[in-house]
């Protein structure tokens, strides 16, 4: 089948859009599926991740994908970030140094999510955060990396992408599973039949968490949220029919027409903010237990 | 063996991340002999710049399955943490009560899921 996309922003219309190429493409089963990009007018370079989300359940059933007509500035951002090198394209230097390349990462092999975020986000707009800032970012991102070990249950892997915007000192991590969903996991714990908006809603709420067992869970997402208020940044999830964006103090959940199966994190931080997150604390060792 | 014990974090995980729950697990399967045995266990952070809550989660907050809220705060300490890491800490371990407090119902509320459709 040959399926045309469109443009591809990181909003709630780009999700969509990635929920209908795999709602068209769920029926193939070693077949071929042709991505055209003959229609597509921009590509947001962080939504390589969620892309690859759905081509790897594409691929996972034996089919053969190949990617064409790709205009020449998306081609240039997804050579950058080297998506497009799993689909025959030649790789292509980042002289900016405004990618933060694509990656796939097995489960097994979590170790190598550290790496990533060691080697590419210097230099992305982090000398300017304070040093407690770029803490707290990376701690973000590691928690948003650990859910999806910990709830996806997926086999394929976990995959990530950015981009850092210079001008609008705003730099953009994107993680994506193909994973149950946060619906899946959610209903499975309450037993009741909550829609997707709802099941993000209850995910973020404190202090709500999917885990059983001898774990605790349910600080990171909320973590995660405290700091992009502070900073003035950017969350998005997706997550099946769900989507979910918290910016500028205000939060709006809203349904997706298309059913975007696993889960995406994109995190945007404020590059240009100087606060302190070092805190000023009354805590002592002595009064944590 | 002297009573006071001290739990390195950077020997168990082995480098300067604390981010996953294996690793938590790791230093979990550490202490928690230790406080069986009624030692005290001073937990060391020094040399960790990066710690999140689902290490934790594992790590510490695991131990208020096991052992009472009295017991914990008479036997258990940390060190070389930076205060946002303390509020992380903090954070974690008081969410782990309240955790432990309605694990039954936490527990009893595993179930199979109600279908697959949005409606």
């Amino acid at each position: 089948m040959i399926f045309r996309l469109p443009t591809i922003h990181s909003d709630k219309n780009g999700f969509e859009n990635l929920g209908e190429l795999a709602e068209a493409a769920r029926p193939l089963y070693a077949d071929r599926l042709e991505l055209n990009f003959a229609s597509c007018g921009f590509f947001d370079a962080n939504m390589a991740a969620p892309l690859a989300a759905v081509l790897a359940r594409v691929a996972d059933k034996f089919n053969t994908i190949e990617v064409v007509s790709v205009p020449t500035q998306i081609e240039r951002i997804l050579r950058k970030n080297g998506f497009l090198t799993s689909y025959r394209y030649p790789p292509l230097d980042d002289e900016n140094h405004t990618t933060v390349p694509f990656i796939r990462i097995q489960l097994a092999a979590a170790g190598r999510f550290a790496d990533y975020l060691e080697r590419h986000l210097r230099g992305k707009g982090i000398p300017r955060m304070s040093q407690g800032l770029g803490k707290v970012f990376k701690q973000s991102l590691f928690e948003v990396f650990q859910n999806s070990v910990t709830h996806s249950g997926t086999r394929l892997g976990v995959f990530c992408c950015g981009q850092f915007f210079p001008q609008l000192r705003r730099l953009d991590i994107t993680i994506a599973d193909a994973g149950v969903g946060i619906r899946t996991k959610v209903r499975q714990f309450l037993g009741t039949k909550i829609s997707s908006i709802e099941a993000i809603r209850w995910a973020l709420s404190d202090p709500n968490t999917t885990k059983t067992g001898e774990q605790p869970g349910g600080v990171g997402l909320k973590f995660m949220k405290d700091f992009v208020a502070l900073n003035r940044g950017k969350i998005q999830i997706s997550s099946r029919r769900g989507f979910y964006e918290f910016a500028a103090g205000q939060e709006t959940f809203s349904t997706m027409d298309t059913d975007f199966r696993g889960t995406v994190v994109n995190l945007e931080v404020n590059t240009a903010d100087t606060q302190s997150y070092v805190l000023e604390s009354d805590l002592s060792p002595e009064n944590i237990f | 063996m002297p009573d006071e014990i001290s739990v390195r974090v950077l020997d168990i995980v082995g480098g300067a991340l604390a981010v996953s729950a294996d690793d938590g697990q790791a230093v979990y399967d550490k202490i928690a002999p230790l406080l069986r045995e009624g030692k005290r266990v001073l937990v060391s952070f020094e040399g960790v710049n990066t710690i999140i809550s689902a290490f934790l989660n594992a790590a510490i907050g695991q131990l208020y399955g096991e052992f009472p809220e009295e017991k914990i705060r008479e036997l258990l300490l940390v060190e070389h943490m930076v205060p946002e890491d303390l509020a992380l800490l903090k954070r974690v371990v008081d969410n782990s009560k309240r955790y432990f407090a309605n694990r039954p119902a936490f527990d009893a509320a595993w179930k199979e899921e109600v279908g697959d459709d949005e409606e």
